[in-house]
């Protein structure tokens, strides 16, 4: 179910941003930043979603997702207020959400997610056995 | 001041560059075969491959071309380099296993070869090639404009030959890149990254912690940018100072589109065993973040010099590295750093004039249903070609290194990233999808970056898009558009034939 949502997703995200691109229109920056860090996410689940589940991926997925559309919102929100919004870390609150949250904080998230999953989830022991068996049969019959 | 007034920059570069060019001569005694040339003979294991992989995405695009865009557009063009904590992941889950699997089960050199196992067309393997030509053409023009850019400001050329000395400096990095590709070919490619990504790491937190010193630390570099009347506030700020369409499309076509690089891809063909993907990410993902602190650093510092005085401005920003190593990094680092840039971008375009030659004499001819004997040696011919036509398209292009650098990794993306990403995971894709989305991705990138650059017909329309939007963008978004349209016309009657051992490392 979330896989066929994240290829409707796509499918549709991808006309829409062209016409944001083609036509003008008041909400167009905030609905081409929110779609773009939905593309992620949804290449994600429609790559591991493929046995029907998302496995012990589906709660990180969502946390990247949120935090990514988070950032997003955060960003938008403190365009134009370098001088008089908020500081962070000795940057601007935007430039901070965007060095310290964007840049930063997924990568040990990401790759944690996909080690800790990897012998269970992405690839199985039981997998790379029917595939060495598969190839095994396949040249005993061209022989 | 030239890097010639300082002996010790000279003599840690030479001596980095000496056993750069000792694993070339090493790498063609390696070098004994197609398999050898092209995938390093399928034996590479994983902190070799995922350094090559980190190496060969980042070079003079990322040391010299990053913070030059960043002197000229503040924060906004670090949404290019911002993906990497993230991209590592994405390229392991959606793409690394079924390629690696795939090249277990197949003789597979090439993205191309791929393309044509699951799709079964030649039509869309042949596009395909095309569109790594294309892209190879202009990353590597990128490369070689970095080399040049370094070659003048390490021997002054530009007091000896003025106008002509940007061409000359790329005529040389030309002859240097040719003949160590020709000679070394994948080997030599993936041990100059190892070296080059592990002294780079080290060299980017150490330009770094020099970059905050030389500004001040980081709260006061921003203090002095904001207030600059050079810069302003909106330097700093990320969504402010350029159309969300160009940050935003940075971001789309750099994280999306990093799912079709084939000089990243390659190297999942590489890896001698599929289980060692497991850490790939946070090797790659790791390594590459330290390596963007090169970027990060300079691109902050420069502007912050220039608007307390310290540094005239810049009259070429892609000169921002250069500069800052040679006025405010010591001796002895700014020699380790230029040298590494050096060989980053001889890894690099050691790797596309690869990836070029076997998209000439493999893939191209495969599509016609032709066989070339004795690749290795075409293959090195047609190193030359590549090289050459690069060298020229840089010249002309005449813009940001960086720029050069988005328009090839946003053909790439566009022409390759869709039917790879979502073709190698949703088995309705047809092969009528795939040539369209490739097609689409490849012929609107090319059209729109003509139809922006071009000066010669008056009467020809600009594209009609609002301001702010990157052609690369909107031939990714087409080129997704297209593959889901034609997939659901396609494929409504019955699904596509996939060979049994495709459809099952699909399913794995």
């Amino acid at each position: 179910m979330v896989r066929k949502l994240s290829l409707a997703f796509l499918a549709i995200a991808s006309p829409v941003v062209l016409l944001l691109f083609l036509v003008p229109w008041s909400w167009a920056d905030e609905l081409f930043t929110l779609l773009v860090m939905g593309y992620p996410v949804a290449l994600i689940v429609v790559a591991v979603g493929r046995r029907g589940t998302l496995g012990p991926l589906g709660v990180p997925l969502l946390l990247l997702l949120i935090f990514l559309e988070a950032c997003a919102i955060g960003m938008l929100a403190l365009r134009g207020h370098v001088l008089d919004g908020p500081w962070f870390g000795g940057l601007p609150g935007a430039a901070a959400i965007q060095l310290y949250g964007l840049f930063m904080t997924p990568l040990l998230f990401v790759a944690l997610a996909y080690a800790l999953t990897f012998d269970r989830f992405e690839i199985r022991e039981k997998d790379l056995d029917r595939l060495a068996d598969h190839t095994r049969a396949s040249e005993g019959e061209a022989e | 001041m030239t890097i010639l007034d300082k002996p010790a920059i000279v003599w840690t570069a030479l001596i980095y560059l000496s056993l750069v060019v000792v694993i070339g001569f090493w790498a063609v005694r390696r070098t004994r075969n197609a398999k050898d040339f092209f995938i390093a003979g399928q034996g590479i294991g994983l902190m070799v491959t995922a350094l090559a992989t980190m190496s060969a995405a980042f070079s003079g695009f990322v040391f010299i071309g990053g913070p030059g865009l960043t002197y000229r557009m503040g924060l906004a063009s670090l949404f290019i380099c911002i993906p990497v904590s993230f991209t590592a992941g994405l390229l392991c889950w959606v793409v690394a296993k079924r390629l690696r699997l795939l090249a277990g089960v197949r003789e597979i050199y090439t993205v191309p070869d791929v393309i044509f196992c699951r799709y079964k067309s030649r039509r869309a393997s042949g596009l395909a090639a095309m569109a790594v030509i294309v892209g190879t053409v202009g990353y590597l023009g990128a490369q070689l404009k970095a080399l040049g850019i370094l070659i003048e400001a390490i021997f002054g050329t530009r007091e000896h030959f003025g106008d002509w000395s940007l061409a000359i400096a790329m005529l040389i990095g030309l002859v240097i890149v040719v003949f160590y590709a020709t000679a070394g070919g994948m080997v030599a490619g993936v041990y100059t990254d190892l070296l080059q990504g592990t002294l780079m790491v080290g060299a980017a937190i150490a330009v770094f912690y020099y970059a905050l010193q030389a500004g001040g630390g980081l709260g006061s570099m921003a203090r002095s940018i904001t207030e600059s009347p050079t810069f302003g506030p909106g330097h700093l700020d990320p969504l402010g100072a350029v159309p969300v369409f160009t940050a935003m499309g940075f971001f789309l076509v750099f994280a999306v589109g990093s799912l079709g690089q084939p000089h990243m891809l390659h190297k999942f063909f590489m890896l001698d065993d599929p289980r060692k993907l497991k850490w790939m990410p946070l090797i790659v993902g790791g390594t590459q973040t330290l390596c963007i602190l090169i970027w990060l650093g300079i691109g902050l510092a420069v502007p912050a010099l220039v608007a307390t005085g310290r540094l005239a401005p810049l009259t070429n920003p892609d000169e921002a590295s250069p500069l800052f190593l040679l006025n405010f990094a010591p001796e002895i680092l700014a020699g380790i750093v230029f040298a590494g840039i050096l060989a980053a971008i001889m890894s690099t375009a050691d790797s596309f004039v690869n990836i070029g030659s076997a998209a000439l004499v493999r893939d191209l001819p495969k599509a016609f249903g032709r066989h070339v004997e004795d690749q290795l040696f075409w293959g090195r011919i047609a190193v030359v070609g590549i090289a050459f036509s690069a060298a020229i398209f840089a010249f002309v292009y005449g813009d940001l290194i960086a720029l050069i650098g988005t328009f090839a990794f946003g053909t790439f993306g566009a022409a390759l990233g869709p039917a790879l990403a979502i073709g190698l995971n949703w088995r309705r894709v047809t092969a009528a999808a795939a040539t369209a989305s490739i097609a689409t991705g490849m012929g609107v990138n090319l059209t729109l970056e003509f139809l922006a650059k071009q000066t010669f017909f008056e009467a020809l329309p600009r594209p009609p898009f609002q301001t702010g939007v990157l052609p690369t963008a909107v031939s990714l978004a087409a080129s997704f558009t297209v593959l889901f349209a034609v997939t659901w016309w396609t494929s409504r009657d019955s699904e596509p034939e996939i060979d049994e051992d495709v459809q099952l490392v699909m399913d794995l």
